[in-house]
């Protein structure tokens, strides 16, 4: 069943956002005790678990690089995820996406400063609404973060396109099924506003499309004021306590 | 206060500055390459890590575990991706699978393999890990809060700059304790004191009870 919709009368959005809204983002690190480096997302219905592990040595050996490090992203949707179940297992579109989503992070990390080995990156989708790529990609690249790995800057990612007649920004699943709907995700460095992945089909007008990307790009902003913020979070400066450390050894004993 | 927390690609400093560790130049500014702590207002641009792993230099002084033993040597575990390897012809004597080495790392070559020299058998004691880029935290400055620890626990300690600290004799349970404290508050200030006191308190708490 179609919803009938007009963006360009209603000037509002099915979910009652403005046209360039994020739906709401959250994001905590350090969420995983056993990897080097983790980051939970939840970005509207999006739900994502994000792990990194290593810098470790590059397995099956033929993988390594002895001039840099390869980043190995291993996409994965759980089966419950989706409306209908999904098989677990990788599928094409996973497949592609581990690879995207690689390949944009190794443009972010100082690759050539560890050469022979992995940097192994776990994403998980738990619960998805469009737009999870990029979910688990600002994950992993908070998670990245957190695992003390060199980087040139964060990877901050968004959806942006084109639904009902209007651009908008972070397309939800309704929008997304659009008749003229057109679905971009779009990853930037911030600093440099380099862009490290996009991805469209679909058709846009020229000047659609510049408008897309600038929107996108603003929205990839606001993404990375969310991630700073929740790394920030993980750690409060100030003054260790005796007090701390004389509950911490009682706690044990008992 | 003026330091603060940085998130990789944060800029540091528009102006020229020294340049001091984990920080990178891009067109004229200074940004960091970690997530870490800085202080802005310092002389030279200089980002302490909060997390990440070993990545080994010459000089420094680590404890390996010997994973591997074939007829010309030893394949030593030194926590870093790329594994170590020290000839028999360079011990004196034979070790086992499992003995724990403390040796000093000579060179690092071009894919990050350590070389390393004065091999020493560490033996009975035991490992405890700490994050590797908190472990200069329990050395202190000058040494002071190995010190105390030394003092506090009576146990014999040694602290490899790769994230493990040997430690023999004496109270070890409790070293594993405040061990794993300095780990959890590494990048507060006053921890040095925070320990001190403390070890100060467990001292009139045990004099108390012998008497």
């Amino acid at each position: 069943m179609e919803k009938k919709a007009d963006y360009k009368k209603s000037k509002k959005r099915l979910d009652d956002r403005k046209m360039d809204e994020l739906r709401p983002l959250k994001i905590k690190v350090g969420v995983i005790p056993n990897a080097e480096g983790s980051a939970y997302l939840e970005w509207g219905q999006n739900k994502v678990y994000a792990a990194v592990y290593g810098p470790r040595e590059a397995l099956p050996k033929h993988t390594a690089n002895s001039l840099k490090a390869v980043v190995k992203v291993e996409y994965r949707m759980t089966a419950f995820s989706v409306p209908e179940r999904k098989r677990p297992g990788p599928n094409r579109r996973d497949q592609e996406i581990s690879k995207v989503l690689s390949e944009a992070l190794a443009e972010a990390v100082f690759v050539e400063q560890f050469p022979n080995t992995e940097i192994g990156v776990y994403v998980e989708v738990v619960d998805s609404n469009a737009g999870s790529r990029v979910a688990c990609l600002a994950a992993a690249s908070c998670a990245l973060a957190d695992a003390g790995i060199p980087m040139k800057d964060m990877v901050a990612a968004t959806g942006v396109g084109k639904a009902y007649g209007e651009l908008v920004l972070d397309l939800n699943k309704d929008e997304e099924d659009a008749p003229d709907a057109v679905d971009i995700p779009i990853a930037i460095l911030p600093n440099s506003e380099e862009i490290v992945l996009l991805q469209m089909d679909g058709l846009l007008t020229k000047k659609e499309w510049e408008g897309v990307v600038r929107l996108g790009i603003k929205g990839c902003k606001q993404v990375y004021e969310v991630q700073k913020k929740a790394l920030q979070e993980k750690f409060v400066l100030g003054e260790a306590k005796t007090k701390d450390l004389e509950e911490k050894v009682k706690g044990a004993k008992e | 206060m003026t330091k603060q927390i940085v998130i990789p690609g944060e800029l540091i400093s528009d102006e020229r500055k020294r340049l001091g560790s984990n920080v990178f130049v891009s067109e004229g500014k200074i940004y960091s390459k970690v997530f870490g702590i800085t202080d802005k207002q310092n002389e030279t641009a200089d980002v302490v890590p909060l997390e990440g792993q070993y990545i080994p230099r010459s000089e420094d002084a680590v404890i390996g575990i010997v994973d591997r033993v074939i007829f010309a040597g030893y394949g030593i575990d030194i926590n870093s991706a790329a594994k170590s390897f020290i000839p028999k012809s360079a011990m004196r004597n034979e070790i086992r699978l499992g003995d724990v080495i403390a040796a000093k790392i000579q060179g690092v070559n071009e894919v990050k393999e350590a070389e390393l020299t004065y091999p020493k058998v560490l033996s009975r004691g035991e490992v405890i890990e700490i994050t590797p880029v908190r472990s200069p935290r329990l050395i202190g400055k000058n040494g002071s809060m190995l010190n105390l620890l030394q003092e506090g626990t009576d146990s014999e300690i040694f602290v490899g700059k790769n994230g493990r600290v040997w430690a023999r004799e004496g109270n070890i349970e409790l070293l594993k304790k405040v061990v794993k404290f300095i780990d959890e508050n590494s990048y507060k200030s006053n921890l040095t004191n925070a320990v001190e006191e403390f070890f100060k308190k467990q001292k009139v708490k045990t004099n108390g009870k012998k008497s």
